[in-house]
């Protein structure tokens, strides 16, 4: 019986080939009826989403297994079976578990530390369950995954760091100052990406936010939308000074926002900082607006200058996640070869206390006049003849479990011990 | 035995000063967990070495450069371990136990401060408030420098490890904000004290002594600063650079105390 896992990613397969072999729901539970039923397999999950289709099971030959699986899934969708063979990558046994892990923590994603993998794990985890195609090594393996993909997410900053402009600046912001509630936010123009970042803004406590447009009526669209308060255009100064986040993107080709403004106002603010967003192309705010003291100015460019930096820093963090990913593969797999010799510590644990637990008894008896500390030295004489016994049986069952060779030292256990067949 | 404790103390602040920088590199949990171990171990050596002293010497242990310059280190890694945990500032350690190391290198017991026709009461405390305004101006210095540092990552639009690894501009522009604000007081009131003893002791205010003479103007720089800030709204990066220059002139003060021939040295 091996556990293995068998599929095709945007690590090796073109999108064109993803898309193919990408499965729903529906044909999801039909898939794994099949392979249910074509008898090759005892548990199986498919994890199937726009950047991997993989198999994992659990089967006592895992070569025809994986060979069936794929032609059934082939099958259903169609697709040539050799150019599903040619990208076809496979691990077994503690590669199978690491493979899952780093799956689950997002560390084989297309953007390390994206969230949604793990939601899609955990669907495909609950999919097969409900068909019946988990059992108990499956089981365990998925939880484990689930506890060392939130285990990644909490230990190191892999996910930490924005990968998106819109949450990129408002890192930014919170650079500048710190916490954002109670801090006012200007936009500028309206666009699709400034009402993302002025709503990741509102998300973070921003209040209040005012919205101002060349076209009234486009400003009073975008207020609402926001739950903001429309300013005139010509106002746009006095905006300026009542607020401390400005995010501009207006279609204008000159600047909008020049250095002498900026400069007026900032006389007024007693040296709070001003944080422009300039989303447009052409930039709406000048160039040398940025030298001016208090004033942080951020283009489209820049933005992106945090992003890819930010992306450069998941990356160093996905080094930690990968040892944090090899400890646990070890330890997982080392409780699932104390799980084989477990029964038998316990009853070679019990065949002794109950050898002991007699002769106290009868000893006991004989000694009717012992003194309650006579009676006590007994018992703790026994119980620690019995555990010096049983110490290096023990540790010699669970080492050979973790050699992975723990058939031979379980039937000599039982043998010596006479703990009957297993 | 202080001495041997001394040394012991030193090389924790050696071993906490390197983890504390490693940490700030690294940004690995395990490195300021250690970093913090160090310092807090160090610290309560640093701190039964005082009290042995103390006893030793049967006063405090005020009287002479090197000794006072151990106590404000002593207090400045008390202000290091309070004001990390208070703001979460995992970082800190990194820019005061640098300073605090170096001001340990130097107080190796020397020469005495004061000779032994002056003592009494106001003299301890004038020494005492001095120590503790001027340790609250090294955690001043280190605001400074990580809010110019986070300020020049920030203008360079270049993410490095201090844009990850330093806090808010704000959390820092309020660091140092409020350790001036706690330590001038301080160091106010000894700086009178000292004058007032001067007047009396020495005849004269106005006598040449480096150390006092350099303490005024620390004293005028840091006064300069605080009343910027409340008066003018002095904020972040003048505000920074104006510490910068204090502290600079703090060092001075205390290189004149412990090299230069003076009523406070030899």
């Amino acid at each position: 019986m091996a556990l293995f896992v068998a599929g095709l990613s945007h690590r090796n397969a073109p999108v064109e080939l993803r898309e193919q072999l990408a499965v729903d729901e529906d044909k999801l539970r039909e898939l794994l009826g099949d392979i249910a039923a074509a008898g090759v397999v005892r548990e199986a999950i498919i994890l199937s989403t726009c950047n991997r289709v993989e198999v994992y099971a659990v089967a006592d030959v895992p070569g025809e297994a994986r060979a069936t699986t794929f032609r059934q899934l082939c099958r259903h969708r169609g697709v040539e079976p050799a150019s599903v063979e040619a990208v076809l990558y496979t691990y077994a046994e503690g590669d199978a578990v690491r493979h899952a892990f780093r799956v689950a923590s997002s560390l084989d994603s297309m953007v390390i530390g994206e969230p949604q993998i793990l939601g899609q794990v955990k669907d495909a985890f609950a999919l097969a369950q409900s068909c019946e195609a988990v059992g108990p090594a499956l089981h365990s393996l998925f939880t484990q995954a689930f506890a060392v993909a939130k285990k990644v997410r909490t230990e190191t900053e892999i996910a930490r760091h924005a990968v998106s402009v819109s949450f990129a600046a408002v890192e930014l912001a919170k650079k500048i100052f710190g916490g954002l509630e109670g801090k006012a936010v200007l936009l500028v123009g309206a666009g699709k990406m400034s009402e993302l970042a002025a709503r990741h803004l509102v998300e973070q406590g921003v209040f209040p936010v005012y919205v101002t447009n060349r076209t009234w009526a486009r400003a009073q669209e975008m207020a609402r939308a926001l739950s903001g308060t429309a300013v005139p255009f010509d106002e746009l100064s006095t905006a300026l000074a009542a607020v401390d986040i400005v995010i501009t993107s207006t279609a204008a080709p000159e600047p909008v926002i020049r250095r002498e403004m900026v400069q007026r106002v900032m006389h007024g603010r007693r040296g709070r900082a001003l944080f422009f967003i300039d989303i447009a192309v052409p930039r709406d705010v000048e160039g040398a607006v940025d030298s001016l003291d208090g004033v942080y100015c951020y283009d489209i460019d820049d933005l992106k200058q945090v992003v890819d930096a930010n992306i450069r820093e998941r990356v160093r963090e996905a080094h930690r996640a990968e040892a944090l990913i090899d400890r646990e593969v070890a330890k997982f797999l080392a409780k699932q070869g104390d799980v084989e010799v477990i029964p038998t510590i316990v009853s070679l644990r019990e065949r002794l206390e109950a050898i002991r637990t007699g002769e106290v008894k009868r000893t006991l008896a004989r000694l009717p006049g012992a003194t309650p500390e006579t009676r006590e030295a007994i018992e703790a004489l026994s119980t620690a003849i019995v555990n010096k016994i049983l110490h290096a049986p023990i540790t010699k069952l669970r080492e050979s479990s973790r050699a992975g060779s723990p058939r031979s030292w379980l039937e000599l256990v039982h043998e010596l011990f006479g703990l009957g067949r297993r | 035995m202080h001495q041997t404790l001394l040394t012991v103390a030193i090389i924790g602040y050696v071993a906490a000063t390197g983890l504390a920088l490693a940490y700030l590199v690294q940004r690995e949990e395990l490195l300021h967990r250690l970093a913090a171990l160090a310092t807090l171990t160090a610290w309560v050596l640093h701190t039964v070495a005082l009290l042995t002293l103390a006893i030793d010497l049967g006063r405090p242990p005020l009287a002479s450069m090197p000794e006072a310059v151990s106590v404000s280190v002593w207090v400045v890694v008390l202000l290091e371990m309070w004001i990390e945990r208070r703001y979460g500032l995992s970082v800190l350690g990194a820019f005061v136990l640098p300073v605090a190391l170096v001001f340990s290198l130097q107080s190796t017991p020397t020469r005495s401060l004061i000779g032994p026709t002056l003592s009494g009461a106001w003299l301890w405390v004038h020494i005492g408030l001095a120590l503790v305004g001027i340790a609250a101006l090294v955690l001043n210095f280190a605001g400074a420098v990580m809010y110019l540092l986070q300020e020049h990552q920030l203008r360079t639009k270049r993410p490095g490890t201090f844009y990850y690894s330093l806090p808010a501009l704000a959390t820092l522009d309020r660091l140092t904000y409020r350790t001036l604000a706690f330590g001038f007081p301080f160091l106010t009131t000894g700086l009178i004290l000292g004058v007032l003893w001067a007047g009396t002791a020495w005849g004269s205010v106005f006598t040449f002594d480096p150390l006092a003479l350099s303490s005024y103007v620390a004293w005028a720089v840091y006064a300069a600063t605080l009343a910027g800030r409340a008066a003018g709204g002095w904020h972040g990066r003048r505000a920074a650079y104006f510490a910068l220059v204090g502290f600079a002139v703090l060092m001075l003060t205390l290189g004149a105390g412990l090299f230069l021939p003076g009523k406070h040295g030899g």
